[in-house]
């Protein structure tokens, strides 16, 4: 009891300590934007008006503003282009739907293309002739053969 | 010889399959082709002036980043085809492009030589911070009105590559001059602009 006490005190007192890593980082919301001159993502963009937003990132986190605020700040100021991935809404919603379409398709194409396969070289490669010579020693093969 | 009804089954399915597959390919394919043609690097403007022509300037709508000049106040919307009758000098500028604050004092003083003849300099602020263009404004002090853009649908619609660009624009709302990069020379817009206040 007192040892399960002790780990569930410990486990509060790492939360406690760990807390703040869950604090929002710049790097984290410069990869969820993007340069709205390059079109880049923000964390590899280097031009002067990526610099812009990079600076005022900084500035808000320093004053405690959440993700979601600077996020939403960055949309006022710049629209929905700024946000490295599209809204899950509207026509947006395409760029969302049709990559997952396309692999579930591909998935469900990979059976149907390898019986496919499977029965086109099962049906187009016919059993080799034999030539009378042949058939003529295969014959005599089995009449000396004595099972 | 008749082929056995299996075979029959799989090419029909062999053919569906295709035909699924070059659906597919053609949506990617206008996919790709849509958002080629959004991205708008059409030069129909600088086509239509090097042959003479004057060709009638994107109808923008923006909010006021700086009034001024009968030009509605901050956060209410201005157009550009509000403004015809008077001849426009229109520079598309950002705070954080170098070129741009070297031309501010130039657009200043154009400004100052034709704000009280009919001409009307006016800014537009591309693809930046709001704080950052009215710190920009006040450093430099420009007195000129301004619009702003945060995103890339004004440049598109003026077919500008970029900030610093400036365009001249007559009384009937056309086109006269593109300058694309920085401007140098207060000349660079008085000669042009003197020629289209000239103009009835």
């Amino acid at each position: 009891m007192r040892r399960a006490l002790a780990i569930a005190l410990a486990a509060f007192a790492l939360g406690g300590v760990a807390a703040p890593a869950f604090a929002v980082t710049a790097q984290q919301i410069y990869r969820e934007t993007r340069c709205p001159t390059c079109n880049t993502p923000l964390d590899v963009s280097t031009s002067p008006a990526a610099q812009a937003i990079k600076d005022f990132i900084q500035v808000r986190i320093a004053k405690g503003q959440t993700e979601e605020q600077i996020l939403a700040a960055l949309e006022a100021e710049f629209g929905r282009e700024v946000l490295a991935t599209p809204p899950k809404e509207g026509f947006d919603l395409v760029a969302w739907i049709v990559p997952i379409v396309l692999v579930v398709g591909g998935l469900c194409a990979i059976p149907l293309v390898t019986r496919s396969w499977a029965r086109r070289r099962h049906t187009d490669t016919p059993a080799p002739e034999i030539s009378p010579e042949d058939a003529a020693r295969l014959d005599d093969e089995l009449k000396n053969h004595p099972g | 010889m008749t082929e056995p009804p299996e075979d029959v089954g799989a090419d029909r399915r062999r053919l569906v399959g295709l035909i699924v597959g070059a659906v597919i390919a053609a949506l990617i394919i206008g996919l790709l082709v849509v958002g080629l043609l959004a991205r708008g690097d059409s030069t129909s403007i600088d086509d239509a002036l090097a042959t003479g022509q004057r060709p009638p300037a994107p109808n923008i709508t923006l909010p006021v980043l700086v009034s001024g000049a009968g030009l509605p106040p901050v956060g209410q919307t201005a157009s550009l085809a509000s403004l015809k009758g008077t001849p426009v000098v229109l520079n598309l500028w950002a705070s954080w492009c170098g070129p741009c604050r070297d031309e501010a004092p130039i657009f200043e003083k154009a400004w100052d030589k034709y704000k009280g003849k009919g001409a009307l300099v006016l800014g537009l602020d591309l693809q930046d911070l709001s704080e950052n263009a009215l710190a920009f404004v006040k450093k430099y002090d420009i007195t000129y009105p301004s619009l702003r853009d945060g995103t890339d649908a004004s440049k598109r619609d003026l077919e500008a590559t970029g900030v610093p660009e400036t365009f001249i624009i007559d009384r009937k709302g056309r086109i006269a001059l593109h300058i694309t990069g920085q401007v140098t020379d207060l000349r660079q817009i008085t000669v042009p602009l003197d020629q289209v206040l000239a103009e009835k």
